[in-house]
């Protein structure tokens, strides 16, 4: 009960915390415009160009390309594209942990599911007579020994690099080595709690009793796994590891932004609204006037 | 003095007389014809005096005129009080403008350094721990971390709120600001779409906005002189009229052309905004504009009212108070004279500042569409509108992509594609585009002249765009008869081009020139009885 009390605490915490995060980025006041080149969305200057390119360019339609957008957010998302690009020995170890972590994500989802074939009545193994018990077993073992080890192995090696090079070693925090061990920890107990047994039988019937709330005999590994898992589920969203929210703002209302403040745009009445806006704090240069009072 | 490479970001706050030494050995190496001993001007020690008045405890330079050591322990006290001050200030709603973008780059560094390639400071000195771009940004944190935040208060060292807080740090840290030419080349190569230029912008303001310290050319000599008089130059509006006048009448002399500038104009479609400092140090540029424009029969005018003939916004740079009333005024201007219309011409931090930065500082009916000059330059070429000869351009050309104007605004093409017109040996530096290098000169660089700055400019923060240079003329440098030219369409990149030049005696050794993209389409109008480029005399 307490371990299940753990299970759905901590993935309630880590989306909770993490829609917060970015609800309250979503709501913050209107920024300058900050865009950097080149933006994906913009059609037609796919050589990095803009519509600022067009002569008169306020009185032709601005074109944009979702396609390309999307495109380039997959790439980043999945591949993590611009570190692939400029920094390939360290993509190499941070791939692994992110690669690893949504195959982790996939093979939890499969778990959820197994257990729940399972519980009713479908059996979930390589003897299953059921398509779907076979895709579900099969997929289990992919996804949960691909994802154990690329993430097990990303998490170590990215803590032994900040540990040995030169130069990260001076930037990085105590607290910082303490992320990267926390999920060494709990993907290291994993594999030490799983890997004895790659069908994931065992994982299933332990899934299963989480997820019914049925209290079971773990034993002390177990124990420590699920609560270091539990830990790190909401712990990520409160550190600096929340990156998965912050990175949808950076591109998106910030590098990617280019939307002109024309006449009728939907622009023009956020910065509209925003210009009735008086702060309550202000500068003490000498050179700065006070903020008018409201009218 | 620490060796660089021992550098750590809490070393800010250590007591040595200075934290660094460049060493010109370390740096990274010019191409040829200066590989060759001697080719280089030493690096010289800053003056016993200014180490008594100035901060020159980070690495011997004197960014910060204005930054002028404490009498007393109490204005040592102050002046700490007041950056703290200032930094609590950026994470509040006096700085909304820029509070989204700027906690984004504040939290969630990954520290994983990809940026640090990218930035041509740090390569130029050779890999120089100080000028690495996540090392100021970790100082700041730091910073913050230990005043301003519960975790810092609480856990201190572990979450990295580590550095010691005095007058030198605060110094060193304000005068690192301007190490960095906010050309946001690393932001491109974040892989999380961090943007260190952000945090270096933010320090400068927190010392201009809050404490009242700027360098002076960037904020006396700049913002305030063009307040009050119209232009950042002081150039006041009989002295502009006369210089029109007296460009007129040398025109006609030089060229046969008679020229006339409209100015104040009443219903032209176009207001041209040029960045003053063009009319005293290239007035051929203007020039050429206006022997363009006619030719192509564009119905514009420049305008005489004060904020009317000067495009630059160096607010831009480091103090959004200033940024925000100049944009302002300058919209003011152009909606009050009625045109259609400003073109900005080749001024890159101007575009920047009135169509991106100027952009959401009004709506409606106070707005006016602005446009840059470049894709309006092609237009003429592309159209015919022009009569032109590439052959009278037939030397060595390089085009320098000003950051604000491509990384910045995304012009690319209309450029080049005027310069692969009419140049037939238009040759693209390396690398060049969105992917350019800073000349050097940006965010302030080219005009601060105090001290021993220039040689930090000359040195460190051009030298990535020198070697890019060189890279480009390699097959004719060493030839002094053949002229190479460098096309720099934006004044603060001619000045940087103009301080490279000299710096490095480049035209007086080997012919290279540097000038805008309007004199080389002058040069080959075909109706040009004599070449506009006088290197070619």
């Amino acid at each position: 009960m307490f371990l299940s009390l753990i299970a759905y605490l901590s993935i309630l915490l880590f989306v909770g915390i993490s829609v917060y995060k970015a609800y309250e980025f979503a709501k913050m006041p209107l920024h300058g415009r900050m865009e950097l080149y080149p933006v994906p969305k913009e059609k037609g200057f796919e050589h990095g160009g803009s519509f600022y390119e067009e002569v008169a360019w306020w009185s032709k339609p601005h074109e944009v390309s979702h396609v390309r957008e999307i495109s380039e957010m997959v790439k980043e998302i999945f591949f993590i594209k611009t570190l692939f690009e400029n920094q390939r020995p360290f993509w190499w170890i941070s791939y692994a942990l992110h690669l690893g972590i949504y195959f982790i994500m996939a093979w939890t989802i499969l778990l959820v599911m197994g257990a729940v074939s399972e519980l009713n009545g479908i059996l979930v193994a390589a003897n299953s007579l059921s398509i779907w018990g076979l895709l579900i077993f099969y997929l289990s073992v992919a996804t949960g020994i691909i994802g154990l080890a690329l993430a097990t192995l990303g998490s170590g090696f990215l803590f032994l690099r900040r540990l040995f090079d030169k130069t990260l070693k001076k930037y990085t925090t105590p607290q910082e080595y303490f992320n990267l061990l926390l999920l060494f920890a709990a993907l290291f107990t994993g594999v030490l709690t799983w890997g004895s047994d790659l069908t994931f039988h065992n994982a299933r019937v332990v899934t299963a009793n989480l997820v019914t709330f049925t209290p079971f005999a773990a034993s002390g590994l177990v124990t420590l796994h699920i609560i270091l898992v539990g830990i790190m589920l909401i712990y990520i969203p409160t550190s600096k590891m929340s990156h998965y929210v912050g990175k949808y703002f950076t591109f998106h209302t910030v590098l990617w932004d280019n939307s002109p403040n024309v006449k009728g745009s939907a622009v023009e009445q956020k910065v509209k609204k925003a210009s009735t806006f008086r702060p309550t704090t202000s500068w003490s240069a000498p050179h700065i006037k006070p903020p008018s009072v409201p009218k | 003095m620490i060796n660089q490479k021992d550098l750590r970001p809490k070393d800010m706050g250590r007591s040595d007389e200075q934290l660094i030494k460049l060493e010109l050995d370390q740096f990274m190496p010019l191409l040829a014809p200066y590989d060759k001993p001697g080719m280089e001007p030493p690096l010289t020690d800053p003056k016993p005096a200014w180490k008594e008045k100035y901060c020159t405890s980070l690495d011997g330079y004197v960014g910060i005129d204005t930054l002028v050591r404490p009498k007393s322990k109490e204005e040592e006290d102050e002046f700490v009080r007041k950056f703290l001050s200032g930094l609590e200030k950026i994470f509040s709603d006096a700085n909304n403008g820029v509070l989204e973008p700027l906690l984004l780059t504040f939290e969630y560094c990954a520290k994983c350094n990809t940026c640090s390639e990218a930035c041509h400071i740090y390569k130029a000195t050779g890999d120089n721990e100080l000028y690495r771009p996540i090392y100021r940004s970790e100082v700041l944190r730091k910073i913050m971390k230990k005043y301003f935040t519960p975790s810092g208060k609480l856990l201190g060292g572990f979450v990295g709120a580590d550095i010691d807080v005095n007058w030198e740090t605060i110094a060193r840290l304000g005068e690192l600001a301007y190490r960095c030419n906010l050309c946001r080349r690393c932001a491109q190569t974040c892989p999380l779409g961090l943007d260190n230029a952000i945090l270096t912008k933010e320090i400068r303001k927190i010392f201009s906005q809050e404490m009242g310290i700027a360098p002076t050319p960037l904020h006396t000599k700049g913002t305030m002189l063009q307040i009050k008089t119209g232009s950042s130059t002081g150039l006041s509006k009989p002295a502009f009229l006369d210089t029109l006048e007296f460009l007129e009448e040398d025109t006609e002399e030089k060229f046969g052309i008679k020229l006339k500038f409209p100015v104040d104009k009443k219903g032209a479609d176009i207001l041209v905004l040029h960045n003053a400092g063009e009319f005293m140090a290239w007035p051929e540029n203007p020039v050429a504009f206006a022997i363009l424009f006619d030719a192509a029969g564009l119905n514009w005018t420049l305008s005489s009212e004060i904020m009317g003939y000067d495009s630059v916004n160096y607010g831009l740079w480091y103090d959004d108070y200033q940024a925000k009333q100049i944009a302002l005024m300058q919209m003011k201007v152009a909606k009050d004279f009625g045109v259609n219309r400003i073109v900005v011409a080749e001024c890159g931090h101007a575009h920047k500042a009135s169509m991106v930065v100027g952009d959401r500082m009004a709506y409606g009916d106070a707005k006016i569409p602005v446009e840059s000059c470049l894709p309006l330059l092609w237009d003429m070429v592309k159209s015919k509108r022009l009569i032109l000869d590439p052959s009278k351009n037939n030397f060595p050309v390089t085009l320098h992509d000003p950051c604000n104007v491509v990384r910045q605004l995304g012009i690319v093409e209309p450029q080049r594609n005027v310069l692969k017109a009419i140049c037939p040996q238009f040759r693209e530096m390396t690398p060049h585009g969105v992917d350019n290098y800073c000349c050097g000169g940006g965010s302030g660089f080219a005009i601060m002249n105090s001290q021993n700055f220039p040689q930090f400019r000359d040195q460190v923060a051009s030298r990535m765009k020198f070697n890019q240079i060189l890279g480009a003329f390699q097959d004719t440098i060493e030839d002094a008869s053949i002229p190479k030219y460098i096309c720099a369409p934006c004044s603060n990149c001619k000045g940087a081009m103009r301080a490279i030049l000299e710096h490095y005696e480049v035209t007086e050794k080997f012919n290279v020139q540097y000038g805008g993209l309007v004199e080389l389409m002058v040069n080959a109008l075909v109706s040009m009885k004599k070449p506009f480029l006088e290197f070619l005399e």
